[in-house]
């Protein structure tokens, strides 16, 4: 609260957030077209075709050459990006810049993920495949069928409630050797948009999910469970391994931090079926050209606003959003690099602290990595010093034995984003009277049903249930549609980001 | 002399049965989200939180009473709840009771004319549309006023003004009085327990409600209410609502499970000091109850 | 109609018999001057309100942008109709609305009216206003809330529900309520009995008050017991209400809402969770089309129409309580 106060003394200006959530967010950005009334700013996230359809934004092409800050915020190829969409650049990307180097120390997105007590049991061993992945959790299980406190460890789990059930569904694609593009995967070389839910990595995955169930490696509970019972058991410490990204559970992981159990927090694994695939489980942060903040006709002075965003991505004004005040909340060295003391760094893993002097507000446009014109993370935690002295010992033997400095390290590091990537925000624009918008809807409630199905049956029907999963699939979506609507759409993307 | 059958007896222990275990099971989940509302965030991610908190806090409280606006939002709640109550009370019964006359002549159609607005909507956008032409976005009005008389409230006080004796109000019109004198003097006093019914309806309605205020003066501070200002708490803490990348770096200080716990006791609380009051009127044993004849 | 008839029949002639009915009306009218200004501004604000913004409907037949105008949205006729029926899911869905409605009212009204009923035996004041107190406040508890601590009570591993089952011996194997399709219709309806039965009951507590003491004092001569006394008087003294409220509720039939299923519910169970609200949601608003929604509303708001007309007419044969 504080630090915002000090901020906008800095900059003169002060914005009040308001949230939308869930379905009520769609039909408010639906009433508030209709009504014509508009905030100052709005990210209309899945709303936005709309948004801009009703000329409800203010077109910013002329403006944007006037605040270096915000232009310099994207490549000439992402602004071109941005831009054709809509044929102007109504709104800016709020996430998914890196300046200067890219400083993530923690993965996170998807992964296969272990408990670093396993590793430590197993001696540390390099884990390239799904196979070595399964063996060494049903090791561990059969040696292990209990935890020091007693408690019954659990394989192996995934979240399929509600649409968090795409944990479920995508590992096929980076089983392939794909990036997450989500809903698709993409040929590079053809420009080709495909279903991967009916590759052949797709059988070979669920079939070993199955043959784990069946064993009773991994979690009965798994497909009738909530978020909150899901979180429960990461929390309890007993879940050896999951497969999701890690933002869905790293609440947990803090639990587990807090309750001194940091042995059973996870390190995550890009696996692959056929050892010469090169996973790209790690994904550069990217730019979603389809969704930002944009300034609404509504907003009586878009200079003022605009000087508003600039100001917030002004390197003082960024150190002050993410590391504080010096000599308060940081310390600079002779060399210009930022660290804290022991007790600034107490002040920051206290919650009620934080809560009270932080502005820990991430949702105006920024960009990570260093800070521009200095060697600093903006994430403090991501500042390598700062980092290492974070850590506790056993993650510092984890990451001492496998030699490597950072948790993403683990994971294979990929070259830059495709021009289309990522594909899935495509769905976005699609509407129930096209044949692609149907077929994404019936894709999600078949897959929804069968792959649970699928994976629960003895293994011996394994291949009929199969084969039936595959009839309905192929009956219920329309598949053709979809991939033509994909392909369409990442070959207009390609064209776009040269400019054309 | 009061002699004891076997009958009552059995039925004496089917009814203790049956209303003991009603009780605690409905008390199960109250004194649940109590110990979770007092429980640290991080602790009861593990589960296990029954009827006492494991790991005592207040934080979860602090979080929600922190939160700006929140005097703001309290007072125009308890403003609408006040005046939306009060007002729609007596017009619902004013309602009723002309519906409740045999020998109007338009006691049908006016009665079908309100049963149907119980099946039919026109959703949010056409709604929001006209209330706009009507001038009444962005005012305090748009709470109270759309929805003043609900026609499930009027059926229900229709229905136990049809059950008092008729000679009441025939003899009354006898001596000359109006509808609206005997809808005052008589008709009132003598819903007491229908009219407490309803208006805990009508009460509950208001204190509750955000959407409205979302809606309809989402953009103006000064017109918010306490459960929206809750909501977007909630929504600000669970901020993960379907898009990945506002995700990232975001650290939640306390869970939306806790968080929830405590916002429901805060607004349960209110309208459980307050409804011993209402109770009496109808909750009063058999000796109140009854209609002289 | 009969004065149809005799326009009809003979057309010149007869000039005093609609008259006199005219007449009639007239003095009736004015006789019910008061009622009828009364009335009035009710008259006005239902239209005002609830009437005038039905000229959205029109929406139903639009594909509805809200970028546009009224007069700029392109008309689809029937086609938002047509998606509805032409889906196979759609008849699923209407099976599990109706299925879950049934269930949920049939429970509903069984437990609040026998709460309220016995509620109403309790001779301690305070007892009686504790119990009654406890039983309503559950109303306040958010949805997630309520299916959290349900998921909790009926899960295979850690749940009461399966302990004590275990217990008594009756499986010998945790159930996975929500594995199984056969058992959530039942586990929304009592999910919604522990939500809304003392919520429920209050209304019939208030009809309660209202029946004439005497009656009890006459049956205690005749030497009826406290379970006659509840079944022959107190019974019946509630029954215009319930049936009020029955009708009422008949009318929201296709009415099963859709946050419960859709927080329970997993992709398993799927094909007995998803009600008419959740498929709306689904290739409605999630998919840019605003008018589907206000389609499904006008199919069920004509459904409703039906269904209270005849339960109208039916509680009318009986004799019962009606609402019009």
């Amino acid at each position: 609260m504080i630090k915002i106060n000090k901020i906008a003394e800095k900059i003169g200006a002060k914005a009040d957030v308001k949230w939308l959530t869930g379905q009520t967010a769609k039909e408010r950005i639906g009433v508030m077209i209709a009504g014509g009334e508009y905030p100052d700013f709005v990210d209309a996230s899945d709303g936005t075709p709309e948004m801009v359809e009703a000329g409800a934004f203010v077109p910013l092409d002329d403006y944007i050459d006037d605040y270096p800050n915000i232009k310099n915020l994207f490549t000439e190829q992402e602004w071109n990006l941005i831009r054709s969409a809509h044929g102007k650049i109504y709104y800016i990307p709020q996430f998914g810049v890196v300046k200067g180097e890219y400083m993530r120390t923690q993965h996170n997105g998807e992964a296969f993920w272990i408990q670093k007590r396993v590793l430590k049991w197993a001696g540390y061993p390099e884990i390239t495949t799904l196979d070595e992945y399964f063996d060494l959790i049903e090791a561990y299980l059969e040696a292990n069928p209990e935890s020091e406190d007693g408690q019954k460890n659990i394989g192996f789990a995934i979240i399929t409630d509600d649409w968090r059930y795409f944990a479920l569904e995508n590992p096929p694609q980076f089983l392939a050797g794909y990036p997450n593009d989500g809903k698709a995967i993409v040929d590079p070389e053809t420009l080709e948009a495909k279903v991967y839910d009916t590759i052949p990595e797709a059988k070979i995955y669920f079939k070993k999910l199955n043959e784990m169930y069946n064993k009773g490696i991994i979690d009965p509970e798994t497909f009738t469970m909530n978020y909150d019972q899901y979180l429960a058991k990461i929390s309890s410490g007993r879940v050896l391994g999951m497969v999701d990204q890690y933002w869905q559970f790293s609440d947990a992981e803090n639990s587990l931090r807090s309750q001194g159990m940091d042995d059973r927090t996870y390190v995550p694994l890009d696996l692959v079926i056929d050892p010469n695939v090169t996973p790209q489980y790690l994904d550069k942060p990217h730019v979603n050209p389809a969704r930002g903040l944009g300034i609404t006709v509504s907003c009586e002075d878009v200079e003022g606003a605009l000087q508003f965003l600039n100001d917030l991505l002004d390197p003082e004004v960024m150190i002050m959003r993410y590391w504080g005040e010096e000599g308060v909340d940081y310390e600079v060295d002779e060399n210009g690099r930022f660290y804290r003391t022991e007790e600034q760094r107490a002040n920051h893993r206290d919650t009620n602290w934080v809560t009270q002097n932080k502005a820990d507000y991430n949702y105006f446009p920024t960009y990570e990595g260093l800070i521009e014109g200095t060697q600093n993370a903006v994430h403090p935690s991501e500042q390598p010093e700062e980092f290492w002295d974070s850590l506790t010992d056993i993650d510092r033997e984890v990451l001492e034995a496998y030699g490597y400095e950072k948790w993403t390290d683990f994971l294979t590091p990929v070259e830059e984003n495709k021009p289309w990537y990522p594909i899935y925000s495509a769905v976005d624009s699609w509407t129930a009277d096209t044949p692609e918008g149907i077929a994404a809807v019936k894709m999600d409630e078949v897959k929804k049903q069968w792959l649970p199905k699928v994976i629960m049956a003895p293994t011996n029907e394994f291949e009929r249930e199969w084969e039936e999963y595959m009839t309905v699939y192929h009956n219920e979506v329309d598949i053709e549609a979809y991939e033509k609507a994909l392909t369409e759409e990442v070959r207009r993307r390609v064209e776009a980001a040269l400019g054309n | 002399m009061k002699k004891i059958s076997i009958s009552d007896v059995v039925f004496d222990l089917i009814k203790w049965t049956f209303l003991i275990f009603m009780t605690l099971a409905t008390l199960y989940p109250i004194l649940n989200t109590l110990a979770v509302s007092f429980n640290d965030g991080m602790d009861t991610l593990r589960g296990g939180i029954h009827l006492v908190p494991r790991e005592f806090t207040l934080e979860n409280y602090r979080t929600v009473l922190q939160k700006d606006n929140l005097i703001q939002g309290a007072i125009v709640t308890v403003s609408r709840t006040v005046f939306g109550t009060v007002t729609q009370l007596f017009v619902t019964a004013l309602l009723a009771y002309i519906l409740s006359r045999k020998e109007f002549i338009f006691r049908k159609p006016i009665t079908l004319l309100y049963i149907f607005t119980m099946y039919f909507n026109a959703g949010i956008i056409p709604n929001y549309l006209w209330l706009q032409k009507l001038g009444l976005i962005n005012t305090f009005w748009v709470y109270v006023i759309p929805g003043a008389v609900s026609a499930f409230n009027v059926l229900v006080i229709r229905t136990y003004i049809n059950g008092l004796p008729d000679s009441l109000v025939e003899s009354a019109k006898i001596d000359g009085a109006s509808h609206f004198r005997i809808f005052i003097n008589i008709i009132l006093p003598l819903c007491k327990p229908v009219l407490a019914t309803v208006a805990i309806f009508i009460a509950v309605y208001h204190w509750n409600s955000w959407f409205d205020a979302m809606l309809y003066n989402g953009f103006n501070d000064r017109l918010t209410t306490l459960q929206y200002e809750l909501m977007k708490l909630l929504s600000s803490v669970t901020s993960q609502g379907g898009d990945v990348e506002s995700m990232k770096h975001t650290k939640s200080m306390v869970t939306p499970a806790s968080v929830r716990a405590a916002t429901t006791i805060v607004t349960a609380l209110p309208i459980v000091l307050i409804y011993p009051f209402l109770q009496k009127y109808f909750v009063s044993g058999l000796t109140i109850g009854g209609v002289k004849e | 109609m009969q004065l149809e008839k005799s326009e009809t029949m003979e057309k010149i002639p007869e000039q005093t018999a609609p008259n006199s009915r005219l007449a009639v009306w007239r003095r009736k009218l004015k006789g019910q001057k008061e009622l009828i200004l009364l009335s009035l501004p009710f008259v006005i604000y239902i239209i005002v309100f609830n009437y005038m913004p039905l000229i959205g409907w029109t929406m139903a037949f639009q594909k509805y942008r809200p970028a546009l105008g009224f007069f700029e949205q392109e008309w689809v006729g029937l086609e938002n109709f047509k998606f509805l029926f032409a889906d196979s899911n759609f008849l699923r869905v209407i099976r599990n609305t109706l299925a879950m409605s049934t269930i949920n009212l049939v429970l509903t009204f069984t437990f609040s009216i026998a709460f309220a009923l016995l509620l109403n035996e309790v001779r301690n004041k305070y007892v009686k206003r504790t119990m009654q107190t406890i039983s309503y406040l559950p109303h306040f508890l958010s949805w997630i809330i309520v299916t959290g601590i349900v998921m909790d009570v009926l899960s295979p591993e850690t749940g009461i529900v399966n302990e004590i089952l275990l217990a008594l011996g009756i499986i010998d194997q945790p159930i996975n309520f929500f594995a199984d399709p056969k058992y959530f219709w039942w586990i929304v309806g009592f999910a919604n009995v522990w939500k809304s039965t003392g919520w429920g009951s209050i209304i019939y507590l208030a009809a309660i008050t209202s029946i004439n003491k005497e009656l009890y004092e006459a049956a205690s001569i005749d030497g009826a017991g406290r379970f006659r006394k509840m079944w022959h008087i107190t019974l019946p003294g509630i029954k215009p209400t319930i049936f009020i409220l029955l009708l009422i509720n008949i009318g929201w039939i296709l009415d099963a809402g859709f946050e419960v299923q859709y927080l329970l519910g997993n992709g398993l169970i799927q094909s007995v969770s998803e009600t008419i609200d959740i498929f709306v949601l689904k290739y409605g608003i999630s998919l840019n089309n605003y008018s589907l929604a206000t389609a499904a509303g006008i199919f069920k708001g004509i459904i409703s129409v039906i269904l209270i007309f005849t339960a109208n007419k039916l509680a009318k044969m009986a004799g019962e309580e009606r609402l019009f």
